[in-house]
């Protein structure tokens, strides 16, 4: 599975949740697939995906659908806080979907720890419930199964080394993604500061 | 009133909904203080939970913005060093509001032999990157500390990026180290 198809499958199951998304090409593939203005995407900021999904998650209204992370196994290893914290902190809204290709794909292609490091049972060890996918129907299968889960849970997807080609870059202004997600979130889940 | 019991009282003044801690023995009052305003008791509440590095508190608690409301993160400025990536690409680069209370360390009062070589500087580096510094310090009283820290949430909110206080309590009711 590519990286852009597991991001085909996944834009098409994510309509109505809050998606807070990995940088650089991660982020560039999901807006050429399909933009939207649930997208959070976090244009640098390596590692923060699973700690912006899990203050979301705490923050929401837990009616509202499931907080999706789309996490790369190199950044989520430049944070990996975000295992052990989202176990413990353990918001039952929150589903992060990992997609390993056990390369820093944005960064020269060097080698993350993923090849010798079981990152989905590094996340069941912190308390998440795990699932895994290496085809477009498994993740979407695997997808399905999490969002009946109360608590963290952890969808690990195996994809294949590489980038999509002839991907423009993101080059927009990160207040505009604040804007458009806040209102987003405002209108679809009534998500207000009212009571601030 | 304590000068811990202030700033709890201040960052919930300020319209606060979610708090993050990384521990200090000199803001650990003021978490308990938090904590059990906040019904909560061991070291967590619905509202107030331990995060385990600064780094994540930006993001953790910055993502509160997205819901129109503030989060506020509680910590020791020795951390600032972890943080500075998320909150310059995250929080200021995103337009996010956020209260962040530090305790300062490395001044006044210090037994430590290294922490000023971070803590010293912390200020001129936080403002360097563009972030508005308030320091409080024994010389106003608790009642000043927490009219400062509800206002820097409120300037936090109405100018939509992170403030930080900071906070010496040599010559205070608090421990300094
Ligand atoms: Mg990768």
């Amino acid at each position: 599975m590519k990286r852009i198809e597991a991001l085909g499958v996944l834009a098409g199951l994510t309509e109505r949740h809050p998606v807070v998304v990995t940088c650089a090409a991660t982020s560039r593939e999901l807006a050429s697939v399909r933009d939207r203005d649930n997208h959070l995407y976090l244009l640098d900021a390596m590692g923060l995906v699973g700690s912006v999904a899990t203050g979301l998650a705490l923050s929401v209204d837990p009616s509202a659908p499931k907080v999706v992370g789309i996490e790369g196994d190199g950044s989520l290893l430049m944070n990996p806080n975000v295992l052990p914290t989202g176990g413990y902190l353990a918001p039952s809204n929150l589903l992060l979907v990992l997609l390993d290709n056990g390369v820093y794909g944005s960064t020269g292609a060097l080698p993350t720890y993923s090849a010798r490091i079981d990152l989905e049972r590094l996340a069941a060890a912190a308390g998440w419930t795990t699932r895994r996918a290496d085809t477009p129907d498994g993740l979407r299968a695997a997808f399905g199964e999490l969002l009946t889960v109360t608590g963290p849970a952890f969808l690990y997807a195996r994809i294949e080394e590489g980038n999509a080609q002839g991907i423009e870059k993101l080059l927009i202004d990160p207040v505009t993604i604040t804007g458009r997600f806040t209102r987003w979130l405002r209108e679809v889940h009534a998500v207000s500061g009212a009571d601030a | 009133m304590t000068y811990a019991q202030a700033v709890a009282d201040g960052i919930w003044a300020a319209g606060t909904a979610r708090v993050g801690y990384i521990p200090s023995v000199t803001v650990a009052p003021i978490v308990t203080a938090l904590i059990a305003s906040d019904g909560g008791a061991d070291g967590s509440s619905p509202r107030v939970t331990p995060l385990s590095r600064e780094e994540e508190a930006i993001g953790v608690l910055g993502a509160v913005a997205f819901t129109g409301r503030l989060g506020a993160v509680v910590m020791q400025d020795n951390g600032f060093g972890n943080a500075l990536t998320a909150l310059t690409t995250f929080t200021l680069s995103y337009h996010l509001p956020l209260l962040v209370f530090a305790n300062t360390r490395g001044g006044l009062g210090e037994y430590n032999s290294m922490i000023h070589s971070i803590s010293q500087p912390m200020p001129a580096v936080l403002r360097a990157v563009g972030l508005p510094v308030i320091e409080l310090d024994r010389r106003s009283g608790p009642e000043d500390w927490h009219d400062t820290v509800r206002e820097a949430g409120t300037h936090a909110v109405m100018t939509y990026r992170p403030v930080v206080v900071l906070g010496s309590f040599w010559n205070t009711d608090g421990k300094v180290a």
